[in-house]
Parts: structure tokens; sequence; C-alpha cells
């Protein structure tokens, strides 16, 4: 048996309006996308690009968004996720554009890579701030995110266990 | 079924990141003033109490309690998001003012919470691999999954979880002892002889059970069916060479008394109607094995116990004879209590018996012999190991010594004793299975003086051959064993002949390699000779053996030479390989041979699976078994004698007895079987018998389709009578015809009887028809408490008339000739009453054969074409045959509604149970019964009038059916209504006579099949 190999494409949403963030959802987003591809590659394309299109993932308070298709019309959706220039929820419409990433063949890739990625603007932004409350609190979140790492973990072994017992 | 998918599939999402959203705003206008936003601190450190208020929670594993930690905002969107736990950091400034530009300390606890969602999602190894799958083939060691250590460090915990789990799961095994110690003979032997405590072995056991599936059944650890390819081989084997199996468990009854008083009461067990009786000349003088069926006393044809094969032995001038009654051990138990009644052989005198007394005395020995022998191993063994009196069991292990296993009568001195696997008996079929036999087995050298006045070896047999009349006895038998060798099957020898016989060790001519027994052209010789022994069989006296005697048989079984003993023998020739001469220490094994008659019903291939049985005295069973596999025999086990008797058109016990209890249980067996099957599918993947229209696919109502060919007679009006003294003039003939002893039957079936009775009193027709349906109306109440409603018609003569009523015309001669020689008359409403009249509940064997394709199963239902379909088969040669409609299923609503209740209240459970974290609750047990009425596909009690369920009426049910290898069609044996076949054959054309149409359960099409009775 073989699978169906997909593309995930890990993307950001850049917009000058931080109220954007409300409309960071899975329909606004999938709509959005499926519009630019239709202008972009017409009826085709978007056949193509709509077989098990989905948005796996989104997280609007960072802006990511992890979207997925198959791997024969990638190109299709890579191409037209430039061309998307708003977004639109429950009657607003806010500006925006779609900035590309990564794309990787699993979800677990991304993850990597997102994990990786937002390492990388933390120290950015510790290594840029410019007061020294700023620099507190950042210092406080990176260090959050590494020690919750373990416990998580921890808690995770509780749960498997728990799950056992069942 | 998809309720364990979801599971599954949440363990594997519970850690993958949830998408996130800002929590839902009303509308676009700003409202949000009124949500308190929490500095992003607060948040945080709110987060991680919640965090760890779960970890000191976590107890109580219910999917809203999480819910209720997580998302206390109902911003559950994703609806399966655990992964998040506590990121909500930057849940702040969703309203309308918030500010121009970012904080930092909010984007990096944004940035930072993902981090922490990505890098749970990514810790977690993939869903079902073990820990040393995920690692790159590079990392993999050798017993990585053996050893932990093996891992990189960092795996070491994750892996001793797995592994531990992994002991869990399996089953922990006894290992008291090292594997050398557990395979030592010593132990070994107890551990089998612990093993067959609860089921009794055959002595071929260990050699079986390595090659065939074993199954345990009736008492006994049996073989089924070889493990290797082996269906058509076998067949080959039965028609061509030779198939030997081990019936040993087989019960043998031996009956011992007067043989008027044996006669006497076993004439009312038996019916003359049915073929032979125990008294049958031919029998009683112990040259031939009889078989017959055995009924409850003075119960024919009701009560039936089940089909036996029995031996007399041969008369020895005194007036005690001794019978042996061969039986199925499914039927041992009912026929042992009919026996012990009608002989009023009720107490168990153990003091005066021979038979208990000698094994209690043996069993001591035995032990005393064992005990002693423990002693010394005692001394041997180190360890101080509790020693075990070991020795293996010969015979019967689970015999119970306190247990009576012979009765006497006190008033006529009968004693009935139990020799189930007191002696073994060996089946070999097919046609070269006496030149197996004249290979393997050599008649004993005479022997006058002994080996050795120590033992007592042979020492019967040189008692007897210093009688000359014995030895001349003993030349003869041996003379006529070599005859054997010059026929060409042994179908040719006269049905169940008995030759007794004394045989020398066959271990000792055991040939180097496997050869294929031929019989030798050149044996020829005695051409005459061998033609009287066909004609006459053979002669009175050399059908006794010494077999027959306890004692020798005691004294044979004791003093075999072991194996190893054997071996040693052998090694210590002088040429290596050379035939071993034994001279006078070979042991003389008395055996007795008889002749097994294969087909001998219809005309086609007469004689198939004919073949020889050997009976051997216990304890001798390897060394005969080794022998004859070294001649070139395959063995077979149920599943090919299954096959054989099919092949053979006969039925098999206890699967084709359904009016004895063995069979009623066995019915019971299968169809829970056969239902557990089906409901192990999937409902989709299910045949919808309800649609098909088959209202019993696991079981064979007879006792209904009996039932509602009568209703349906009366109903129709068919043969009635129309005056009354034409009838009585019927009946009597019918009686004249049917039974030649018509008091047996008045009070054999006393619903006939009363029939019968009433049409004597009664002077006027209608008077008459309303007793007969008094009385009907009366016997039916009756049957349903008495169960057995039915009886199988076993009438030879009646059987015969039947069968010459079911050849068609085009076979005219031949009918003409069958109906000439049988006296029969023609098919007439005269001939028809009498049979209907006295037999309104039976069912007859019958087979069918396919006119073309179709392979008929188990459960096929047996019914009557319309006259469309004859039309249609006359124009269209290749017409396969009609089609039902399909039915539609009523239960399907119910069961639909059944199951809506039931989610409904699970649901409601569910919901109780999430707030009160309830024990499973009770009322779910309570649907499940109420449930288990109902199974889709299936017809629930009580059944609808079973004949007139479909387009053709039915008649009867197939009980086994197959592809014959040996017919080269599909076959099939099963009972039909004898009411409903008479009144068939009554309306067919004479031309289409026999014809009826087969339908399986799980298909629609009809075949046409050819109807035969053979007798």
């Amino acid at each position: 048996m073989v699978r169906f190999k997909n593309r995930y494409v890990l993307c950001e949403v850049v917009s000058e309006d931080p109220r954007c963030r409300q409309c960071i959802e899975d329909r606004a987003v999938g709509l959005a996308v499926r519009e630019a591809i239709a202008r972009a590659h017409g009826d085709y394309g978007l056949a193509c690009c709509c077989v098990s299109f989905t948005v796996k993932y989104l997280n609007a308070y960072t802006g990511t968004v992890l979207l997925r298709c198959r791997k024969d019309f990638y190109r299709l959706l890579c191409s037209a996720l430039p061309l998307v220039r708003q977004l639109e929820s429950r009657n607003q419409r806010y500006p925006c554009y779609f900035n590309t990433l990564h794309v990787g063949g699993t979800i677990r890739t991304c993850q990597k890579f997102l994990i990786q990625y937002n390492r990388r603007q933390l120290l950015m932004l510790l290594q840029n701030c410019t007061n020294e409350e700023e620099r507190r609190s950042i210092r406080q979140s990176v260090l959050s995110c590494s020690l919750t790492e373990e416990q998580s973990q921890s808690g995770d072994e509780e749960d498997d266990d728990d799950t056992e017992t069942d | 079924m998809s309720g364990a998918r979801e599971k599954k599939r949440a363990k594997k999402m519970r850690n993958q990141p949830a998408s996130v959203t800002l929590p839902a705003e009303p509308g676009p206008f700003p409202a949000g003033g009124s949500r308190a936003c929490p500095p992003p601190g607060d948040v945080r450190s709110e987060g991680l109490l919640q965090y760890q208020q779960q970890k000191f929670l976590h107890q109580s594993p219910g999917t809203s309690y999480r819910k209720d930690q997580y998302f206390p905002k109902g911003q559950n969107r994703g609806g399966r998001g655990r992964g998040r736990g506590g990121w909500q950091g930057g849940c702040q400034s969703a309203s309308e003012e918030m500010p121009k530009y970012i904080t930092a300390s909010t984007f990096a606890q944004a940035r930072a919470a993902e981090i922490n969602a990505m890098l749970k999602a990514v810790a977690q190894k993939s869903s079902n691999s073990l820990v040393f799958q995920t690692l790159p083939r590079h990392m993999r060691r050798r017993a990585m999954s053996h050893s932990i250590k093996r891992l990189p460090r960092r795996l070491h915990e994750i892996a001793r979880k797995e592994a531990e789990k992994a002991v869990h799961q399996k089953k922990e095994q006894s290992k008291t002892k090292c594997r050398k110690a557990r395979r030592r003979h010593i132990n070994l032997v107890a551990e089998f002889n612990r093993r067959q405590r609860k089921n009794i072995w055959l002595e071929t056991h260990i050699w079986h059970a390595k090659r065939f599936h074993m199954i345990k059944k009736w008492g006994y650890c049996l073989a089924d069916r070889p493990t290797e390819k082996s269906y058509r081989a076998c067949y080959r084997a039965m028609t061509k060479h030779c198939l030997l199996q081990d019936l040993s468990y087989y019960c043998c009854l031996e009956l011992n008394g007067e043989e008027n008083e044996l006669l006497k009461q076993l004439a009312r067990i038996c019916s003359p109607d049915t073929g032979l009786m125990f008294g049958a000349e031919f029998c009683l003088s112990g040259r031939f094995e009889g078989s017959l069926n055995l009924y409850r006393a003075d119960h024919y044809p009701e009560d039936m116990l089940g089909p036996v094969t029995f031996i007399w032995k041969p008369k020895d001038g005194s007036e005690n004879r001794q019978l042996w009654i061969w039986m199925h051990p499914a039927l041992k138990q009912d026929i042992l209590n009919e026996l012990k009644e009608i002989f009023q052989c009720s107490e168990p005198e153990e003091i005066c018996i021979p038979e208990p007394f000698t094994t209690l005395i043996q069993e001591e020995k035995q032990t005393d012999v064992a005990v002693s022998l423990g002693k010394k191993r005692k001394k041997e063994d180190k360890d101080g190991e509790k020693a075990v009196p070991v020795k293996k069991i010969i015979g019967d292990g689970t015999r119970d010594p306190l247990q009576p296993y012979s009765w006497t009568s006190p008033a006529t001195g009968i004693v009935i004793s139990d020799q189930s696997m007191e002696i073994l008996r060996y089946r070999l079929i097919g046609p070269l299975s006496h030149s197996v036999l004249t290979e393997t087995l050599k008649a004993a050298a005479l022997q006058t003086e002994m080996a050795d006045s120590e033992t007592e070896l042979n020492n019967w047999w040189v008692e007897n051959c210093k009688d000359s009349e014995k030895v001349s006895l003993h030349q003869q038998q041996t003379a006529i064993f070599e005859l054997l060798e010059g026929i060409s099957s042994p179908a040719e020898v006269p049905a169940g002949t008995i030759l007794g016989l004394t045989v020398g060790d066959p271990r000792v001519n055991l040939p180097k390699k496997k050869t294929k027994a031929m019989p030798d052209p050149e044996k020829y010789r005695d051409y005459d000779k061998v033609r009287q022994l066909f004609l006459e069989g053979v002669p009175v006296g050399c059908a006794h053996s010494f077999i027959w005697d306890h004692d020798i048989c005691k004294n044979v079984t004791e003093n075999k030479i072991s194996e190893q003993d054997l071996n040693h023998m052998r090694g210590q020739l002088l040429v290596p390989g050379s035939q071993l001469d034994l001279g006078p220490c070979e042991s003389k094994i008395p055996v007795l041979l008889v002749q097994q008659p294969g087909k001998m019903a219809g005309e086609d291939r007469p004689g198939w699976g004919s073949g020889w049985d050997i009976c051997l005295p216990k304890g001798w069973g390897m060394a005969f078994w080794i022998p004859f596999i070294y001649r070139g025999v395959r063995v077979g086990g149920l599943q090919e004698s299954l096959k054989h008797s099919e092949y053979k058109r006969t039925p098999h016990t206890p699967n084709d007895y359904p009016d004895c209890p063995a069979g009623i249980q066995f019915a019971k067996e299968l169809e829970n079987s056969l239902l557990e099957k089906f409901k192990r599918r999937p409902p989709a993947k299910r045949a919808n018998y309800v649609k098909l229209g088959t209202l019993s696919p696991f079981l064979c109502p007879w006792g209904q389709l009996t039932k509602n060919w009568e209703e349906r007679l009366k109903a129709s009006g068919e043969f009635v009578c129309p005056s009354f003294p034409h009838t009585e003039s019927c009946a009597t003939k019918g009686q004249s015809l049917c039974d030649p002893k018509p008091e047996v039957v008045k009070e054999a079936s006393p619903e006939t009887g009363e029939v019968e009775q009433t049409m004597e009193i009664s002077s006027e027709g209608a008077l008459m028809t309303e007793d007969v349906a008094g009385t009907q109306g009366f016997g039916e109440g009756d049957e349903t408490m008495t169960r057995s409603i039915f009886i199988v018609l076993r009438s030879e003569k009646l059987l015969m008339q039947l069968s010459a009523w079911c050849y068609p015309t085009s076979g005219k001669d031949r009918r003409d000739r069958l109906v000439s020689r049988l006296g029969q008359k023609e098919m007439t409403e005269h001939a028809l009453l009498p049979i209907l009249m006295s037999y309104p509940r039976a069912i007859v064997w019958v087979n069918l054969s396919l006119l073309r394709k179709g392979n008929p199963e188990l459960h096929a239902m047996i019914c009557i074409p319309t006259e469309e379909d004859f039309l249609h088969l006359s124009k269209d040669q290749l017409f396969c045959g009609p089609q039902e409609p399909k039915h539609c299923d009523i239960f399907k609503h119910k069961i639909q509604k059944l199951k809506r209740k039931k989610k409904k209240k699970e649901e409601e459970e569910e919901d109780v149970k999430a707030l009160e974290s309830d024990p499973p609750g009770i009322s779910d047990k309570e649907i499940t019964e109420e449930h288990k009425d109902l199974i889709l596909g299936l017809w629930s009690d009580p059944l609808p009038d079973v004949t007139s369920h479909c387009s053709r009426t039915l008649l009867g049910y197939v009980t086994r059916g197959d592809f014959s290898l040996a017919a080269g069609c599909g076959e099939a044996l099963g009972f039909v209504s004898l009411t409903g076949l008479l009144h068939m054959l009554h309306r067919q054309p004479t031309d289409k006579k026999g014809l009826v149409l087969l339908r399986t359960p799980a298909s629609l099409q009809y075949r046409f099949a050819r109807l035969n009775i053979e007798v």
C-alpha cells in the first residue's frame, strides 16, 4: 500500500492592523486561499488544489497557519499564496498578506521548524529590545518555554498511565 | 467498532496542538470593555496554577473535566483540543481598543506558548511503534527488543515502560523446571498423565498431535484433520490405496449371559422393520458383524437411541454367550442406561465381577512397581524432588477406580461391562487395505516351549499350541489370511466378515524405508479357494480369536517388549539392518479383523470405501500403528471419516441422526457455533437471511417442518377418504404393506393407534374426521411437551417402495424391474393413504445430486419445483433454475428503533457519568439483554409456516452437502418430510419424478437436483 503524499505549507499572516487577528480562523483562511488560487489558476487549478486541502493548524496570536495540499499540486498553492490580499470574517475585512515560512512533507517537520523559527524570533527580540522592563519579560517567557517543556513531558507520562489503566 | 476507532484516534491526536483563534466576539461593535483583561503575567501564572491543579487531580480522567480545565472561556473551537494546555498567554487585547503597536512581552509570550505546544507534539513518538522502531536504521542494534540497555540512554525510560506493558500481556509460563528437566522421560510421562486426566487420549495421541489439528470432543482428544493439505490426497487414498483411521474412541459394551435371555431382551430395543436383529442367524454364529439402529425399549419408531454394530463371540459349546456392541461415544450413555434398564442390571457388584476387580489389582500392582521405581529414582535425585509414581497410562486415563464398570443382573446373571478403551480399533479404508494388512501382519509361529520360565510371556500361546485342535484352527486362519493377498478389493469378501487371528510382533518386520504396499499379482494362485471364500465367507471356526479372553488380553498388554528393548536388540545384531529374530521371545497378539462393507445401496460405485477394521488389545496401539504407516497408508481424522460417509451416502453419527439425543445435542452445538461465527462479522458484511427468505440458516427445524406439512395436508383436503369402509380397507392394506407387525406400531406410536381406533369405533365419516381432529389436537398438545415430535422413517420396506416411486420413467425398465421385484404397487391414492395415516410426521433420508451447476451447503433447502419451472427446463436445456424474489426485512425497523433507544440511553448515561463519575452502568446490561433477541439478518422466534414462506414449497433440509469428488458433481444428503415427498411425487409428471430444487441459505438461486432414496 502506498499512502497519498502531501505537502504541508507553513505560513505566517502579516497584517498592519492588529484587529486582523480576529479573522484568523479555519473558514476565513481557507476561503481566502481558495479564492486566491481560483484567481491565479482558474477552475482547474482550484479543483487540483482542493483535493484534500485543509487548514491543519492555525494560531491567531502568532498568526501561524499550516495548510495541507496534495504533493502533486503544491506548487500551484505556493504560487497562489502571495496573492492573498485580505481576510474576511463576520463582515469584517482586513488587508494582510501571507508569508510562506516552510514547506514540509509531514506535520512533524513543520512543527520542528516552527519551534526553531519561534526560538530564533525570541532571541532576535531579546537582542533588539530597548528598555530593561521589556528585556526582563522576554527573558522570562524564553525561560518559561524551556521550563514548561519538562513539566509537560512529565504530565504526559502521567496521562499515559491513566489511559493504560482504563 | 467505530467507538474503538475513535478512541484510538483520540489517543493519537491528543498531543497534537489544536488551532487557536481569538475568543468569539458577539459583533463588530465595541463591546469588549466589559471583558476584563488581566495583565499578561497574571494569566500566565493562572495557567500554571491550573496546570498544577490538574496534575494533582489527575486521577479522574473525565473528558468534560479536562474541558473545564482547559477552556474556561469557551474557546474550544477545535473540539478535540487538549494539547494546548496553559498556553493562552496572550489572550488579551481582543477588543477594539487595541494598541497601535505590539508590546514585545505579549509577542514573546505568544511565541513561547506556541513553542511549548509544538514541543509537546514533537516529543511524542509516533503512535503504534515501539521505541527502537523509531530509531534510524544505523542506530539500531541487535536484540534491542530484548535488552533495554542496547538502546540510547535517553530512550531507556520509555523502553522500560513498554517492556513492562508487554510482560503484563504475556501469559506467565510456569518455569518451575528447566527444559531439560521437563523433557526427562519420567517427568514427561507424569506431565502427559496429568494432561489426560480430563480428556481421554488415544494411544496414538502424541503421533496425531504432531500432525493433526486436535479437538476435544465427547470426552476424548481426537484428531480432526491433518495440518497439511490433504483433502484430495485423502480421497485418493480412499479410492486407490488405503486410508487409516484410529477409531479407538468408539465404545464397546460387552454383554455376557445366556443366549435366549439376551436375545429376548435385545429384541425389544430394535425392530425387524429397520433391517437386522441381534438374533440374525449369520451374525449369531459369530461369523459376521451386524449393524442396526437401537430404539428405546418398545418405543419403535420413536425414541431412537442410535446406530450400533455388534459382534457375537462364536459358540464354544456352553450356553453363555459374549456379545460386543460397538457404538459412538456420543451415544454411549443413553444406550448403556437403556441396556441396564432392560436387563435390570442396576447394581454394580464389584466382588463377583472379575473385570473391575482385576483392574484394581492391576492398578495396585502398578503403583507398587511405580513406587519402588520412584524410590530408586529418589536416591539418584540429589534435589530431593518429590518422586511421583509414574507409569504410562494405558487405556482410559479418566477412569475412577472406585466407579463401577460392569453391572450384573441378579435375576438372569447377565453381565454388562463397559470395555471402552480396553480394545483398540483401527479402520483401514480402501481397495488395497488387505495388502497393507497382509504385509504388516504375519501369523504367529507355533511355539511349544516357554522362552523363559520366569515370565508369563506367551504362556497362553504355549499352552494353546499343545492342543492339536487349536493348532489346526490357527493354521486354517493363517491360510485364509494369506488368501486375502489374492483378492482385488475388500468389497469382494462378504459384508461384515470376521476373521480371528494371532499374529507376531509387527515391529519385527518393519521395512527400512516407508514403502507402498501393493498387491502381488503372483499371489493369485488358489483361485478356486479365493472364490470359495467370496461365496461362503469364512468358515465358522475361523472367527474365533483370543481377544475375547480378558486374561489373555491382559497378559499380552503387560508383557509387551518395550520399544527401547527392541531397539537395543536391533543394535546388537551382527549384521546391522538385518531382520531381527526374536525366536520364542516374540510376543503373540490376538487380533480380530472385521470387513467393513463399502457402498452397498444405490447403483453407482458399488463397494466404494470398503475396508477392514482391526481390533487389538490395549497397549499395542503404536506397535501396530507405525508398521501400518510404513506401508504407505494415509491417515485421516474426523473430517475424513465424515467425507467417507458422505461419499458412501450413509448417515454419519451423530450428525445425521436428528431424532436421537446425541443428534439433538449435536444440532444445538452446531447452531451455537454457527451463530457465534455469524455474529463475529460486522453487520454490514453479514448475509441478511431475512431478506433471502431463509428462516433458519443454522439449524433444521424438523419438528416444525413435519407439523406444517401435516397441517397443510389437512387444509388441502387431499387424500381424504371419500367413504369409511374404503378407508378401513386401505388402512388394513397399509398395515399389511408397511408393517408386518401391526401391533408393534400400535404400541409404538400412540397417535396412529388412536387414529385407527377412532376409525374403527366411529360409524359416520363426519364424526370420524372430528375425532381425528380432536386426537390430533390432543397429540399436538402432548408433543410440545415431549419434544420428539417427528420420527425418521427407517422401515426398509417402505423405503424400498419410496425409492421405486422416486425413479423417473426414463429408466422405465429399471423401475419396472424394481417394482416387479418388490411386488410394489403403482402410486395411487390407495397405496399412499395408509402410509400417510401411519406416519403423519416422518422424515426420510434422501440423497440429491445436482443436475448441472451448484454446490449445496449445510442447511440448504430442498423445495418443490412448480410447473412453470419444469416448462422452462424442458424448453431450455441450460436453464439453471429459478430465482427467489427478495423478501423484505420486517425486523430491520424494529432493530433500528431499539438501537436508537439504546444509543440515547447510553448518551444519557455518559452524561450522568461525566457529571457524577459513576461506575459503569447497570442499565447497559439490561439493554443488551433486551437487545439479544433481535439480530439483524436473522428471523426471530417463533418461525412462521416454514413450508410456504418462500415462492417454492419447502420439502426438507440438507444436513451435508459438498462437491463430491467421487461423483463429479454437487451432492447433498438430507431429510425431507415424508408427507411432502408423497405429495410431490403424486403430482409430478412421470418423466420428471424426483426432480427438486435446492437453494443454499445465503443465495436466492434455486438449482435443479435429482432426489434419490437408496436402500
